[in-house]
């Protein structure tokens, strides 16, 4: 007996060929996000993600806090980045209430985000080993980023959501001795990810699992609205911090790491390369850095931002980060729209899984550089 | 590069490794050093002073029962409530001092931005579990305690690569 189904819903024809797959939604290989996978044999025809899973409502969240309730909560969508998800806000609610911050400040800022960049790479390189079968890949970054977590953890007094950084500079000084500390750190981490070459970039077995796989050329990248890691794997020269300096960016010394294949190769190759650059900024900044003076802008209690609408965005682990913040004379801004770049790289996905074997979709897809829980807000 | 040879070179650099020193903190036994007393205000710069974030302490001889830090955290954890006291202090009229939720806290530290009298700051404890969720809920009483922590191991770099302690 036919089943009656309710009137305007149909069931899908389904080719008896083809086979749907659900990866996810619980965490191993998809993290916190489900993709609809339709195989022919071993092939993908097609891929829907589906993302939504930890949308916590931060926007909303945002809505009903004063400017400085906002810090806590505003960094949990990537505690791996905290810092970098707070530089936009810091920036637009500078911005809106009229703050100048202190020199020292803007370069104590600088690196504690350059530190927690490297942080968060060197966590998704150890997810991205993992992914792909490489054990040992897994292990060395995730113990090697307790180097800069110990860094943060003495610049912020916490391990993971440090807060640090507020409207009007930074939550506290620098503890005493710790440019010398910082820089024996970073020249070590510099050591130890010249190993991770052989080990896994230079590997056989990595290049021909992600070389020439998953390609988005250049006019797809642009056309897309790709951002990050993503976009300039595809030849693209576009980093937020030359583009558009904020802060000290515009005095350090460092350079935009462009690769023109637009593999999977590449955008794998390309955060592991700007760790470099972030060593180098690191360095930079604190011999640029004043050496004493104030850190923290102090705010008036419960400040109101006027009748005023800002835009402020950074380059963060994943690409353009920005904030839009509209106040309306009270002490809670009047809507808050958080930008990720995860979600903004989440639209090529089914471009680049279309054709490719099923075995090459966690390389594919966990080199975008997706954070699930930073794409849900 | 020949694909032996870049197995063999990966392989290689694996083996490497057993010459280096074990970077894994014991933990128990060994416990990292943390800079400084935990995290606290300078009175004079009204910046805060670098530290781990981990369990209050509260100054009974300075704190007023202003308030202020239950209000800071209202929109954060609303860990904090202010409680009666049995200890008279000349300068908490009304007898009201906070008391902490532990398992509502996140240790974000704004209730010590906020404190004016510089009563409330945060200690190197961050040992907390318990097994009821009661014990959790630390009293002021509790919070005057400065904790005895023992934490000596601090990251180790050398030729050998780095390692704690
Ligand atoms: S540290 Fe943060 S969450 Fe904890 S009591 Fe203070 S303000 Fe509340
Ligand atoms: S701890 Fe500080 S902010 Fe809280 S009631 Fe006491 S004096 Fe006021």
């Amino acid at each position: 007996m036919a089943t009656q189904l309710p009137p305007g819903i149909q069931l899908e024809k389904v080719d008896d060929r083809i086979m749907t797959l659900n990866v996810g939604p619980q965490h191993p290989g998809s993290g916190h996000m489900r993709l609809i996978i339709k195989v022919d044999g071993d092939y993908i025809v097609s891929c829907d993600p589906d993302p939504g899973y930890v949308h916590r409502g931060e926007e909303k969240m945002a809505e009903y806090r004063n400017y400085i309730q906002n810090i806590p909560h505003l960094e949990r969508p990537v505690i791996h980045d905290s810092c970098n998800i707070l530089y936009p806000y810091c920036l637009a609610v500078e911005e809106l209430l009229g703050i100048e911050v202190p020199e020292r400040a803007k370069y104590i800022r600088v690196i504690a985000s350059e530190l927690n960049r490297c942080i968060y790479t060197l966590y998704w390189l150890a997810i991205y080993g993992i992914f792909l079968g490489h054990s040992t890949m897994f292990m060395w970054p995730a113990g090697d980023r307790e180097l800069f977590i110990d860094l943060l953890e003495a610049m912020s007094g916490a391990r993971v959501t440090h807060a640090y950084l507020v409207p009007g500079g930074v939550r506290n000084d620098l503890p005493a001795n710790f440019e010398e500390r910082c820089l024996r750190q970073v020249d070590y981490l510099e050591k130890r990810l010249k190993e991770y070459q052989s080990i896994f970039y230079k590997n056989p077995i990595l290049i021909s699992r992600t070389e020439g796989t998953g390609i988005l050329s250049r006019t797809d990248a642009i056309r897309l609205g790709t951002t990050g890691s993503v976009l300039r794997a595809s030849g693209v020269d576009y980093d937020i911090r030359k583009k558009e300096p904020y802060d000290v960016y515009e005095n350090l010394d460092f350079e935009t790491v462009v690769r023109k294949e637009g593999d999977s190769y590449a955008r794998s190759y390309i955060p592991y390369l700007e760790m470099f650059e972030s060593c180098r900024i690191i360095r930079d900044a604190i011999r640029k850095m004043p050496k004493s003076g104030s850190v923290r802008t102090k705010l008036k209690p419960n400040p109101k931002g006027g009748n005023d609408e800002v835009y402020k965005r950074v380059e963060s682990g994943r690409g353009s980060l920005g904030y839009y913040i509209v106040s309306n004379n009270r002490p809670e801004p009047y809507r808050v729209k958080i930008s990720v770049g995860s979600f903004r790289n989440l639209i090529c996905m089914p471009y680049l899984l279309k054709g490719e074997l099923l075995g090459n979709m966690p390389s594919v897809y966990w080199g975008l550089n997706y954070w699930p829980v930073e794409a849900d807000r | 590069m020949s694909t032996a040879g870049g197995i063999i070179r990966a392989l290689n650099s694996g083996i490497k490794h057993l010459a280096i020193r074990r970077f894994t903190l014991r933990y128990p036994e060994q416990k990292l050093k943390f800079v400084g007393d935990g995290f606290q205000f300078n009175p004079e710069t009204g910046v805060g002073i670098a530290g781990l974030r981990g369990r209050h302490i509260l100054y009974h001889e300075h704190c007023t029962g202003c308030q202020l830090c239950s209000v800071a955290c209202e929109g954060i954890a609303e860990a904090i409530g202010m409680v009666k006291i049995d200890e008279t202090w000349k300068q908490n009229k009304k007898a009201i001092m906070p008391q902490i939720d532990y398992g509502k806290c996140v240790f974000c530290g704004l209730c010590v931005d906020a404190c004016p009298f510089y009563a409330l700051y945060m200690t190197n404890d961050y040992e907390l579990s318990s097994f009821t969720k009661s014990a959790l809920i630390y009293t002021p009483a509790q919070l005057a305690v400065k904790p005895k922590i023992s934490q000596d191991v601090e990251i180790k770099i050398d030729d050998r690569g780095a390692t704690h302690g």
